[in-house]
């Protein structure tokens, strides 16, 4: 009696999550993807369309809106991917130096505590073009200074960048020095017998040894990347125009301004591949290390 | 050997000019990195003709408490102009339910997957490391069908229901890596001492997840805290937590924008993550760390 209630117990224990999982997770998701397919607008129609199944994502490829969204992610994804190399060279100074350890870790994480809302209101005051940086910078005398980045469609980007670079560059700086701490200190005794400079050891011993970690890294990045819209919503909502609109934001908009629930759900499906091809690897990565440390125990 | 003796002597000297240099650079970008936050200081005890004035990097020549005294009781966020403090209350609200419903669904998760023999333990593993990934669009939309339907959307359960459901994955994955370590004769000893699934938990589990716990917890208050999207999304209209009544605040920009009131409303946004992170710093680098890098 004991040992069969042993085994129903944690079952029913696990019944929620199972729930939530196969409700709100699969269940969603295959709703979504079966919207896309219909020709829904307001209202969800549960009929699809099969005379022309693919028009929502039809009309998502010849929308303009869509298309700078697509162009924004790459351009952010290249932008953000500094953090990263922010992050390292943080990293490996703070490790080598070891003195202040906690409290600059301390002041580069901060960023990451704060809500995004907060962040957008902060950075579009320092680039506020009248009382701002620009100011600050003409009163010194550099009369040509412009930082007006925030309404110009060319650099309302570049804005987001910066803003995300700030807030994401401690959080690449804490994986990476975990990382680097888990490297045998050996190495540094054997590169200083055999003479070898300082940066040669980073560029073709340390930084190869962290590719996993470097890989990690990116991959973090690309999902954040996909995932962006509180930064995109308080930096600029988007404007000027369309100019910095990004998948995550096109959605909601889709869904909410717009109200047209088949071509949101077309978007969100395309952001899902996206993530997909960007998860895939990782998920091959995690396979292959544990094989790696499994064959490491029997060996 | 003679080549050790003439490294020796310079090797001090070459090694500390190095790591002032190593040191003035972090601290220049530690510097960089506070600009951000001191503007924001400097700028909500500032009077708004000083604000008028430029030169956003110097300090208040009057320092007044006047715009954190409007943020809090007078400012407006759409219509309604009785300041942040009710976006203030609504995160309180929200928190609560919030962090004791999506730990305590993906604590007994954890626990049941890391340490019960579950025949499918691994595949729905595999599932949850999954689902971790999904970005929300993509289930927005039903999670609002939902709620309609269960008859919550809109309230503070909603709210918390879609930040459990949204937490759940990632943090039964944290638990049950936290938990796979204990040995399992351990649990084989409890059971055998007539204990149940849930007197082991409460009596065995429970008492040795401190640890985790207070990682979860910090990892979980920060997120509720600066969620915007959950909030706007299936919050109603008394139910909006703060930093969707910050940001219709600094959106709605009707006649002359008071960039104090701005500034001391989004750092009073921002002050209970920050005084958390401030005091429990290791914990919060523990739950990046653990909520990163997963599987």
């Amino acid at each position: 009696m004991a040992l069969r209630w042993s085994r129903i117990t944690p079952q029913i224990a696990l019944a929620p999550a199972v729930g939530v999982t196969l409700i709100a997770f699969v269940g969603a998701i295959g709703w979504t993807i079966f919207m896309s397919f219909t020709r829904s607008r307001r209202l969800p129609e549960y009929v699809i369309d099969w005379d022309n199944p693919f028009r929502q994502f039809k009309r998502l490829f010849n929308d303009a809106g869509w298309q700078i969204s697509l162009q924004n992610l790459i351009v952010l994804a290249i932008g953000s991917a500094l953090a990263i190399v922010v992050g390292f060279i943080l990293a490996a100074m703070i490790e080598r130096e070891r003195r202040g350890e906690d409290a600059f870790r301390t002041v580069f994480l901060y960023p990451l505590a704060v809500s995004l809302i907060v962040t957008g209101v902060a950075w579009r005051w320092i680039l506020n073009p009248q009382f701002g940086i620009e100011s600050v910078l003409r009163d010194f005398g550099w009369e040509s200074a412009s930082f007006n980045w925030l309404s110009d469609p060319a650099t309302a980007m570049y804005a987001i960048i910066i803003a995300s670079i700030w807030q994401s560059s401690g959080f690449y700086m804490a994986l990476m020095l975990a990382g680097l701490k888990g490297i045998n200190t050996e190495i540094w005794s054997a590169a200083r017998i055999d003479g070898v400079s300082l940066w040669r050891v980073y560029l073709e011993i340390i930084i190869p040894m962290m590719k996993f970690t470097f890989l990690t890294c990116a991959i973090l990045l690309s999902l954040g990347v996909i995932k962006a819209f509180d930064i995109v919503l308080a930096m600029t909502n988007g404007g000027p125009g369309q100019s910095t609109w990004v998948p995550a934001y096109y959605t909601i908009n889709a869904m909410s301004a717009k109200g047209n629930l088949g071509l949101a759900s077309a978007a969100a499906v395309l952001m899902l591949l996206i993530t997909l091809v960007v998860f895939l690897p990782l998920v091959a990565l995690t396979a292959w290390q544990q094989r790696l440390a499994r064959k490491g125990d029997t060996a | 050997m003679t080549d050790a003796t003439i490294m020796y002597p310079r090797k001090p000297k070459r090694i500390k000019g190095r790591s002032i240099a190593v040191l003035v650079f972090l601290t220049m970008a530690a510097l960089f990195f506070c600009v951000p936050l001191y503007v924001l200081i400097v700028t909500s005890f500032k009077e708004m003709d000083q604000i008028r004035e430029g030169a956003m990097f110097s300090l208040p020549t009057t320092w007044t408490l006047e715009p954190w005294r409007f943020a809090w009781f007078e400012a407006c966020s759409g219509l309604n102009c009785s300041g942040l403090r009710a976006g203030f209350w609504n995160s309180v609200v929200i928190l609560v339910p919030s962090l004791i419903a999506s730990i305590a669904l993906s604590i007994v998760t954890g626990y049941a997957l890391a340490l019960w023999d579950v025949k499918w333990a691994g595949p729905f593993l595999f599932l949850l490391f999954l689902c971790a990934f999904v970005p929300f669009q993509i289930i927005m939309y039903p999670l609002i069908r939902l709620t309609v339907t269960m008859g919550i959307y809109g309230s503070i359960t909603a709210i918390a229901f879609v930040h459990s459901v949204l937490a759940m994955p990632i943090l039964t994955l944290i638990f049950r890596n936290y938990y796979k370590d204990i040995p399992p004769e351990l649990i084989k000893a409890a059971i055998m001492d007539s204990g149940s699934f849930w007197r082991i938990f409460v009596e065995i589990i429970l008492p040795m997840s401190g640890n985790i716990l207070i990682v979860v917890l910090i990892l979980q208050i920060t997120s509720i805290w600066n969620d915007y999207l959950i909030g706007v999304t299936f919050g109603g209209l008394g139910t909006k937590p703060m930093t969707v009544h910050l940001a219709n605040m600094v959106t709605v920009s009707t006649g002359t924008i008071s960039y104090n009131v701005n500034m001391a409303a989004a750092l009073l946004t921002a002050i209970p993550p920050l005084v958390i992170y401030f005091v429990l710093g290791k914990f919060f680098v523990q739950g990046i760390a653990a909520g990163a890098i997963k599987g």
